[in-house]
């Protein structure tokens, strides 16, 4: 309960209190001896819940016991003065143990045993004495070193045991033996729940004493001792722990106690113990595990005692017992959740302390009703002195229970006592700490609009309690939450509410925050008098105490006035005032005009004001608040130039501001921050509106102006809500004004250093000057690499390093500059070329502004010519291979693709090492030869075969080919390389050499002569036939063998005579090789090739 | 008897609370906004609850539709009884009955879902008026009319 506030219906500790079976422990000197002091540490500290339900209490020798009252033999004379005697439960939770344990050190093998068991027993017997009359148990342990064995094992332990037993009269199961060396923990656990066991039987014994009372109990006299014996078997089943029996007999009493006869005087004592009885009940059905049935028996209890209001004058009693009810059911609850009780969102402790809080207000309610006159506090002596013996009872007249007042002055002035400090009692305290409870359960049960209302019930008590200030405080939290959810209705009672506490507690910043978001049309003011409000506002511009705000206190009111007199003429001086946040009269929107402007564009933003309240007001001075990277500015907004000026009610306004943007800031955002309107009437005094912007609050909550507007509406809202604010404005770089042009002959041919020239033309209106350009290739999708085979210079025939810069000190307006740069590329493809120039222009106050601009040049790259080589042998044939010692020719064809026309200067081949030039001085034979598009130009050249190579040649060589634009003058060519294709190089045992003319006379000899010779280290036997045609006669051998020796040659002799005119097949000599014939197929080819395969003949002309 | 009806909105804003009470004055009036307002704790946590089954459970999004709108007691004070119905545009609309009278605390669960759906229905009657814009207060007085008369007649 010591959370909850105090007052007199609070319960009394005992009853809180958890029973717990009391164990006296006798004999244990804690002070003197240290094992003794160990023992009683580990009864007594670190009682977890796991161990038994027991208090141990220390007892010494001089501790009392309470005197046993003598038995009633019979009840039929007795009439009980009250219901539940206020010290019974003390003496049962502290005075009467169930067992008394008596601690005594002895070892079995002592030698003074004997003396000691008769010590010992003598001790028992005192205790015996003392408690004379209780059925208290007494127990005996004896402590011991624990080096002896236990005394089932042990004769003389055994023996020694029973004789003190007998000496002591207990049984000797209620004898115990503690070693304290080690495990003493373990052994002291085992001790407590035998004493457990001891002290149960206690109890259950004591209840079975008041069971027996019973009988004697009559209906008419005895309604009390009905009550009081079922609360005492709750009580002592408690203590017992078993809670389903307690929670019976605490039933048993709820129910006997509905049935006593209730009049005023006895109203308090009757109610006070129903609340400790379900309090009782509702604790054990917590502890039971059935909250439901806690639930259902606070309930029931309240509706029972609901109407049983007791004398009017102390109505205020009852709220206040009821209340308790309320607040003591949530304890019990939360504590129930704590220990692990799942609670739901409808259910849960918070419930109970705002109910609570409600009958405390209406305790208060009945206390201004009825307290009205007690306003001294009676004369004494003192009606609230005296000592009553029964829970609810009287002071004045203890005891009685007779209807009837016994001293009807004496009763009078009771009642004043108890009105005059219900008078002076702090409700609000009470209601708020309620509250307070109420609220932190709410938020822990998911209900924030209920915790929300909560906390503004508790505010309206800080209200009434006068701590304006924190109610204040609170208020203005719970204004966000009821603004944000448009909840305008309870907002206005919550503002309203806000705007008294701020104006009594003269808080400056807060009383004009607050007003200007009464004169939102949103908000509902009392009286509907927001001109009031207004004129409040200018008040406290100028320095004026503001008139009050209706219905506040008129104590408060005196103090309030005090508090302005302090505060107007002093700080805050400046009040500024989020105007986002809250709803207001005054509206705006703000707009870039563009959403891109150039550097050299003047900047306007359009703000748009709309004013609802329908009082003019008078700016003197706004700013707009703009923010880039680099810096944030204001910008005072003027109309037409005067900085002062004021709003009209109902219109909008449009202002424009215009400024010049940073050269910093190129290609940045800006953005609108802030919109200030200053009011201020003398210069003591400012009050700022701040109109925060954020940029993503533009696009958002937007509903659709046409919307809106379906219904009439005046037509400058239209135009108001149309308005799209945009906050955020790019500045670009401005546009240049420079102009190039590129003269050049493309497309450029392939591997030339191709001129081209640009010229930059200033179209400024002024000079510019430090003109830095810069060429660069740029990459394109054909062409993604273009730096690696693509070189850029500004010197022919020299390559230099990307990107190319020049500087160029100025250029006047409109006179331009020149310049040259040569590309040579080795790729056929379109070559982009960037031109960036940046530069410097002294431009509108301005004096270095930066310009730049991009240009692109696009140059197509073709191949000059192709070059197409085709290989002959000596006779014009195309060959696919060639011999070793067998010259052959080369027959590059130059086809020329170039729309320009060429110079071929030169051309040479460049051939491999395993082969050489017939000629001995070879000269290109297209030297010097000027082509034009779509000509060919052919060239030969004649190789020979030297020997073998090592491995088979990709190519032959390169044909080198040295040209020129024909237009080229300055002597620079080029120098194109073609690779030759590869031909085979095949070697022949022989090689063959026929002579024979290439023309003839018809009918006239020939000779036709072969040479061999040998190439290799070993001789050739041929096998040679001749084979004849019909239009040759021949001589020489037809058929034979010859052998060829090596290095050597050998000749063969024909005559050949020829019979026809025209062109004509000669004979033919064929070959077959004798032996290893593996090289057959090229002497067969060689001998093929070299034989001529027509001889033209002349016919004879006779003369 | 139904004492106040409400229809909330789905940013829960309110849209109408119109009540058959004693007076009009604003104690009555804020005491029944209070009562509203707070019965919305209840409506979100229904729905929070109602949206966290359907997802666990994975089921198509079928079962949201056959969700049933009614959402029933919400919870009850002594002296009122808070209904709620929830419609798929996340539209609110609260009931209170008094506890208090006789024909209010005797009333039945399924005249309070067939009222609700009544009031559903002028509610989308109300706002099918091209004048209305959604979001808005109602403020037909055909309205009121009909929901004032939809409270005396469910007595």
């Amino acid at each position: 309960m010591a959370s909850q506030p105090s007052d007199n219906t609070e319960f009394p500790p005992e009853i809180i209190q958890k029973p717990l079976a009391l164990i006296g422990l006798s004999g244990l000197d804690t002070i003197n001896n240290a094992i003794h002091k160990t023992i009683w540490d580990a009864f007594s500290n670190n009682r977890r819940p796991d161990r038994a339900s027991v208090r141990f209490k220390l007892l010494n020798n001089t501790f009392e016991y309470p005197v046993v009252k003598p038995k009633r033999n019979s009840y039929e004379w007795y009439i009980p003065k009250g219901i539940l005697k206020k010290n019974w439960i003390p003496k049962r939770i502290s005075l009467i143990p169930a067992v008394i344990v008596i601690f005594y050190d002895m070892e079995w093998n002592d030698p003074q045993c004997n003396e000691k068991i008769i010590e010992c027993a003598s001790r028992v017997q005192s205790i015996r004495a003392a408690v004379e009359g209780h059925a208290t148990r007494v127990a005996v342990v004896v402590v011991q070193s624990g080096l002896s064995p236990p005394p089932s094992e042990y004769m003389l332990g055994a023996e020694r045991a029973q004789a003190l037993c007998a000496a002591c009269e207990i049984q000797s199961k209620s004898l115990f033996v503690l070693p304290h060396s080690d495990h003493l923990m373990g052994y002291i656990i085992r001790l407590e729940n035998a004493f457990y066991d001891i002290a149960q039987n206690y109890y259950h014994h004591e209840t079975k004493n008041i069971k027996q009372h019973r009988d004697h109990l009559n209906k008419t006299t005895h309604q009390y001792l009905f009550v009081r014996h079922q609360f005492k078997l709750g009580f002592l089943n408690e203590m017992k722990q078993d809670f389903s029996t307690a929670h019976k007999h605490y039933m048993h009493a709820f129910n006997n106690l509905l049935e006593t006869r209730q009049v005023d005087t006895n109203i308090h004592e009757i109610r006070t113990v129903a609340g400790y009885l379900n309090y009782k009940l509702c604790k054990l059905l917590f502890a039971l595990n059935l909250p439901r049935d806690a639930i259902a028996q606070l309930k029931n209890h309240i509706e029972r005692y609901k109407s049983r209001i007791g004398p009017t004058e102390l109505l205020f009693e009852h709220y206040a017992w009821v209340a308790r009810q309320y607040s003591a059911f949530g304890e019990l609850f939360d504590e129930a959740i704590r220990a692990g009780l799942p609670a739901i969102q409808s259910q849960h402790p918070g419930f109970y302390y705002q109910y609570a809080a409600q009958f405390t207000v209406k305790r208060r309610q009945a206390m201004r009703s009825v307290c009205c006159e007690a306003l001294q506090y009676p004369a004494p002596p003192d009606p609230m002195e005296g000592i009553v013996e029964f829970y609810g009872q009287r002071p004045w007249r203890p005891g009685r229970l007779s209807a009837d007042p016994h001293d009807p002055q004496k009763e009078q002035g009771a009642v004043l006592a108890l009105q005059y400090n219900e008078r002076i009692f702090n409700h609000s305290a009470m209601i708020i700490s309620f509250l307070g409870c109420a609220i932190s359960q709410f938020k822990t049960f998911h209900s924030p609009r209920m915790r929300k209302q909560l906390v503004v019930e508790m505010a309206n008590e800080y209200y009434y309690c006068s701590d304006y200030g924190k109610a204040l405080t609170l208020l203005t939290h719970m204004l966000w939450d009821y603004r944000r959810e448009k909840w305008w209705f309870l907002a206005s009672h919550v503002l309203n509410r806000a705007l008294q506490c701020a104006y009594l507690s003269a808080k400056v910043q807060d009383y004009i925050q607050l007003s200007v978001e009464a004169l939102s049309k949103n908000i509902q003011v009392p009286n509907n008098d927001k001109n009031r409000i207004f004129r409040n506002i200018m008040s406290v511009l100028n320095c004026t105490i503001p008139t009050p705000e209706p219905d506040i206190p008129n104590t408060s009111q005196n103090k309030a006035v005090e508090l302005w007199h302090n505060v107007i003429e002093k700080d805050p001086l400046l009040i500024a005032i989020d105007m986002v946040n809250i709803s207001s009269f005054l509206e705006v929107k703000t707009k870039f005009l563009q959403s891109k402007y150039r550097m050299d564009e003047g900047i306007v933003v359009e703000i748009y004001v709309r004013h609802t309240h329908n009082a003019s007001l008078e700016i003197k001075q706004a700013y707009l608040t703009i923010s880039s990277n680099t810096e944030t500015i204001e910008i005072q907004i003027t109309k037409e130039g005067i900085p002062c000026f004021t709003i009209q009610k109902d219109k909008v306004h449009r202002f424009l501001c215009h400024f010049k943007s940073n050269p910093q800031d190129i290609g940045s955002q800006l953005h609108i921050r802030n919109v200030s309107f200053i009011l201020e009437a003398n210069q003591t005094r400012k009050i700022i509106f701040n109109f925060k912007i954020e940029d993503n609050k533009s696009t958002n909550l937007f509903v659709h102006p046409e919307l809106l507007h379906f219904i009439m509406k005046p037509k400058t809202d239209f135009e108001f809500d149309c308005i799209v604010p945009s906050t955020s404005a790019a500045i670009m770089s401005r546009e240049c004004q420079l102009s190039m042009s590129i003269s050049n002959n493309v497309p450029a041919l392939q591997g030339e250093w191709f001129p081209t020239i640009f010229t930059i033309t200033n179209d400024e209106e002024c000079p510019v000057f430090e003109i830095t350009i810069s060429l660069s290739l740029v990459s394109s999708h054909d062409n993604p690499n273009p730096e690696s085979v693509t070189e850029l210079s500004l010197k022919a025939s020299e390559s230099q390093t990307q990107p190319l810069t020049i500087n160029v000190a100025n250029i006047n307006q409109s006179s331009s500059y020149s310049n040259k740069f040569y590309l040579k590329s080795n790729k056929t493809a379109s070559i982009m070329v960037q031109i960036k120039v940046s530069y410097f222009i002294a431009f509108n106050e301005t004096p270095r502004l930066q310009c730049m601009k991009e240009f692109l040049t696009k140059i197509t790259v073709i191949k000059p010519f192709e070059v197409n080589v085709n290989f002959l042998d000596l006779n014009f044939k195309p060959i696919t291979k060639c011999f070793i010692d067998d010259a052959f020719i080369v027959l590059p064809q130059i086809k020329i693709l170039s729309p320009w026309p060429l110079v071929i200067l030169d051309t040479e081949l460049e051939n491999i090492d395993c082969l050489e030039h017939c000629d001995d001085e070879s000269q290109s034979c297209i030297k010097n030869l000027e082509v034009n598009d779509e000509d060919v130009a052919s060239d030969a050249v004649c190789l020979r075969a030297k020997n073998m190579p090592k491995d088979l040649p990709t190519r032959l060589g390169l044909y080198n080919i040295k040209w020129k634009r024909k237009e080229e003058t300055d002597g620079l060519f080029v120098m194109s390389t073609t690779a030759l294709p590869a031909l085979p190089i095949d070697n022949c045992p022989i090689s063959i050499e026929v002579n024979y003319p290439e023309v003839v006379e018809l009918q006239t000899s020939v000779p036709l002569k072969c040479v061999l010779k040998g190439n290799t280290n070993i001789p050739v036997r041929l096998n040679i036939t001749v084979e004849g045609t019909d239009s040759y006669m021949f001589s020489g051998y037809k058929k034979f063998s010859v052998t060829v020796p090596p290095k050597e040659i050998v000749e063969l002799c024909y005559n050949i005579h020829p019979m026809v005119a025209g062109n004509t097949i000669p004979p033919r000599l064929k070959a077959t090789l004798l032996g290893d014939s593996s090289r057959q197929d090229a002497i067969k080819e060689m001998f093929e090739k070299n034989f001529p395969h027509n001889i033209f003949v002349m016919p004879k002309y006779n003369k | 008897m139904a004492v106040c009806v409400a229809v909330i909105g789905k940013d829960n804003a309110p849209l109408y609370i119109g009540g058959i009470g004693i007076d009009t004055s604003t104690d009555n009036e804020l005491s029944r906004q209070w009562l509203v307002h707070t019965a919305l704790d209840a409506l979100e946590e229904r729905l929070v609850s109602s949206n966290t089954t359907t997802a666990n459970t994975a089921t198509n999004a079928a079962r949201t539709d056959l969700r049933d709108l009614y959402l029933g007691l919400l919870y009850s004070t002594d002296t009122h009884k808070i209904y709620g119905y929830v419609t798929n545009t996340r539209i609110k609309l609260v009931l209170v009955t008094s506890s208090t009278s006789p024909s209010g605390s005797n009333i039945r669960d399924a005249e309070v879902r067939t009222a609700l759906r009544r009031l559903h229905a002028l509610y989308a009657d109300a706002i099918c008026n091209p004048f209305h814009l959604p979001g808005d207060q109602i403020t037909s007085i055909k309205f009121d009319k009909q929901v004032k008369n939809l409270m005396l007649n469910n007595v």
